[in-house]
């Protein structure tokens, strides 16, 4: 009797799971006959902010009905975080974003190489080789970027003002930034706002420290780990990256804070008179725009150091994110749909609207770009491009600049001890030590 | 019922006739033996799978060489013997160490404050509540939190200054052992309250009539503790002892991510975020998992004492 009875409750069992495996089983997106739309996971830090990508989900859903799109946000700085488990499992979204050059090229074992495709999607963009294995669109490419991306330093006019400066002439070489700084220090403000934590003196300073003692050559060696960290010219880019906080021109609490949002949020409040952030994304010249009124808001090239430098007065740009179709993802055909839309007008433009940020699309309608004086003159400074230094370090080496220039802040390490821990970095570099 | 007179068996003499080398089983005890062997299998399947087969996977891992993500090789021992040549992962294990030494904090400080609760200090009430309410607080917001409050201008100093105590009032994340200092004193805040629920926990098997007697025999509050209420609440003592010891250097990852990613420098660089950092960040996967290994011995030495100590405790007889 109960051998009869449990038999029935299994074969009940076995008959549900049978069920519930050919009803529901199958993606809506699988080719196995199932009518609902694809659903495509994204990985991003939204760029641009919340409101733009809300623009793109809806814009682009209404283009493709067949595709969704399921946004997964991650904070920035938190951004590897969430997406190193991911990759190590090789599994999770069907398109992610990496920043353009070493943080892309680190992952590229994640990505679907683009192939042929990658000229015929990227055509309409002023540049794309950041998305590329070395800089070079003959080579590999994994993804698709949209925005262009780079620093700048931005001022509070009433800031240099109050401290007895002229606002519309701000420091243009290393020795009147110093002058403009004893006095911002004076008045009692901060005089540059700055976190030292995290991935952002890797991205946001270095390079415009590293373009006054750096060729393009350097650069690529950079990108290669060919150059070592104890190069004279890499020593200064570092004794000049000291100075910064050893001459006591940022906040005091600079080397356990982060940049975003607590170095921005010190310049957003007013209480510095510069910060070096980026053009586009988040704490560009319009979030510093609407917290201290356009009017009060300028931008300037970082100081220049040494004035014949070849690339001391270019712009340090970058593509910004640029977003690829994972590996794994079964819906490639839908995320390579997606990727396209990115790189097409229709984003160009709800980029520059909603992201306010600066366009890679040539197609995309000038008459849409923002008139604040910041975004004018950013469009002057971008005009002479050159590479981007920050972005050619590997994790290693962007944490070991980070960690090196807190404690070198803090007294606890010299600028060569500082360049040996470097060098280890370097040499400890996966993807660098896989490119000898 | 009847009782036999036939002599009773002698026990030599069946032992001599059995088959030498083989046991021989009853159909009860046949019956018995696998009703228990397979009352323990799910859980002996369950450790093999989830503990072992991952503490084999990461052993295997560490003694792989990976390049990003992708392929690896096989390295032997090499991430290991790397280990020793790296300052950063021998700065993260020093602090390690120092974290340890903080350890008679972590024991003490919640059976003092358990055992004023247990006597009905006047308060009492309200400080059960108060000190368990940090561990129901997110890590994480812990961190976010009191990077706030340590910072150089921060409430913690604004307040120390304007009560006349500005030489305490230090710049707490930045210097080399403040910040590890203040990283371990934020982590008590937050875990303290379950050492006291813990201890309370234990006070309340404790007859009272003893606490009772040498209160009126006149011994103090300290006496009483070191005396009476440690020896009684031995096995709750090396319970939390064991906790903490292998608690301090887990538990403080969400802190460190949240407070000080590590810095100033290395100054909070403990084994567990280095883990994290070198596998995920670094993409460094093969020598992630071997420090990850040199954690575990690291945590399993300084736990073992304590956990024999306690095994002897549960099997003394009385």
């Amino acid at each position: 009797m109960n051998r009869r009875r449990i038999t029935g409750v299994l074969a009940a069992g076995l008959t549900a799971a049978l069920l519930s495996a050919c009803g529901g089983g199958g993606d809506a997106g699988s080719p196995s006959g199932a009518t609902g739309p694809v659903t495509l996971k994204v990985l991003t830090w939204e760029p641009g902010g919340s409101e733009y990508w809300k623009q793109v989900k809806t814009a682009f859903e209404a283009e493709h009905t067949d595709i969704k799109l399921e946004m997964q946000a991650v904070p920035f700085d938190k951004y590897p975080e969430v997406q190193g488990p991911y990759i190590t499992s090789q599994s999770g979204p069907d398109v992610m974003a990496n920043n353009a050059g070493l943080e892309l090229f680190d992952r590229r074992g994640a990505y679907e190489p683009l192939g042929a495709k990658a000229a015929e999607i990227n055509k309409d963009l002023v540049t794309y080789s950041g998305a590329c294995e070395g800089f070079d669109t003959s080579k590999p490419c994994y993804g698709v970027p949209f925005s262009y991306q780079g620093n700048v330093l931005y001022y509070n006019k009433q800031v240099l003002k109050a401290a007895g400066l002229d606002a519309e002439k701000p420091p243009a070489t290393w020795e009147e930034f110093s002058a403009a700084c004893e006095a911002v220090t004076k008045s009692g403000k901060t005089c540059l706002a700055l976190g030292q934590s995290g991935t952002f003196p890797a991205y946001w300073d270095f390079p415009e420290i590293a373009r006054n003692y750096l060729s393009e050559d350097d650069i690529r060696a950079l990108l290669a780990g060919t150059i070592s960290w104890k190069d004279p010219k890499l020593v200064s880019v570092l004794t000049k990256l000291a100075e910064i906080t050893t001459k006591g021109w940022a906040n005091k609490n600079a080397p356990s804070i982060t940049m975003l949002p607590d170095g921005a949020d010190i310049f957003q409040r007013g209480d510095a008179a510069f910060a070096g952030t980026i053009i586009s994304d988040a704490v560009n010249w319009e979030a510093f725009g609407k917290a201290l009124g356009d009017e009060n808001l300028g931008v300037t090239r970082w100081p220049v150091i040494n004035a014949d430098a070849p690339l001391a007065n270019k712009f340090s740009g970058i593509e910004g994110a640029v977003y690829g179709v994972t590996k794994w993802s079964e819906k490639k055909e839908a995320g390579l749909k997606f990727i396209t839309w990115l790189a097409g007008k229709k984003n160009g433009e709800l980029w520059v609207q909603h992201g306010k940020g600066q366009p890679l699309n040539k197609n995309v309608d000038k008459s849409l770009l923002p008139s604040s004086p910041a975004f004018q003159k950013i469009q002057e400074l971008i005009a002479d491009p050159t590479l981007h230094a920050g972005v050619m370090l590997s994790g290693p080496e962007a944490d070991a600049l980070a960690r090196g220039w807190q404690q070198v802040t803090l007294g606890q390490l010299t600028v060569d001890k500082w360049a040996d821990q470097m060098q280890r970095a370097l040499e400890r570099s996966p993807t660098k030590k896989q490119g000898k | 019922m009847t009782i036999s007179t036939a002599p009773a068996p002698d026990p030599k003499v069946g032992k001599a006739t059995a088959k030498p080398g083989r046991r021989r089983f009853r159909p009860g005890q046949a019956r018995d033996w696998w009703l228990g062997a397979a009352m323990v299998l799910p859980a002996v399947a369950l450790a093999v799978t989830f503990k072992l087969v991952p503490l084999g996977r990461g052993v295997s891992t560490s003694l792989e060489s990976s390049s990003g993500f992708g392929e690896s090789s096989f390295a032997g021992l090499d991430n290991y013997t790397r280990m020793l040549d790296d300052p950063t992962v021998l700065s993260s294990f020093r602090n390690a160490l120092l974290v340890v030494a903080t350890l008679p904090v972590w024991i003490v400080l919640p059976l003092v404050l358990a055992v004023l609760i247990h006597q009905r200090t006047p308060g009492w009430k309200l400080f059960r509540a108060v000190y368990f309410i940090p561990y129901t607080i997110a890590p994480i917001l812990v961190g976010i939190m009191f990077r706030q409050i340590l910072a150089p201008e921060g409430p913690l100093n604004t307040m120390l200054t304007s009560v006349g105590l500005e030489p305490l009032a230090l710049e707490w994340l930045n210097g080399r052992y403040s910040a590890l200092f203040s990283l371990v004193a934020v982590a008590l805040w937050s875990f303290f309250g379950l050492g006291v629920m813990t201890y309370l926990a234990g006070l309340a098997a404790l007859p009272d009539e003893v606490l009772e007697a040498a209160y009126i025999d006149g011994a103090g509050f300290w006496r009483r503790l070191f005396s009476i209420v440690v020896p009684m609440l031995r096995a709750t003592v090396a319970y939390w002892s064991v906790l903490c010891a292998s608690g301090v250097l887990i538990w403080l990852f969400p802190l460190i991510y949240a407070l000080t990613q590590g810095g100033p420098g290395d100054a909070t660089m403990l084994p567990e975020f280095l883990v994290f950092q070198t596998t995920f960040q670094f993409l460094d996967r093969g020598y992630g998992s071997a420090i990850g290994i040199a954690l575990f011995v690291f945590v399993a030495v300084l736990s073992i004492f304590s956990v024999r100590h306690m095994f002897k405790e549960g099997t003394r007889k009385r």
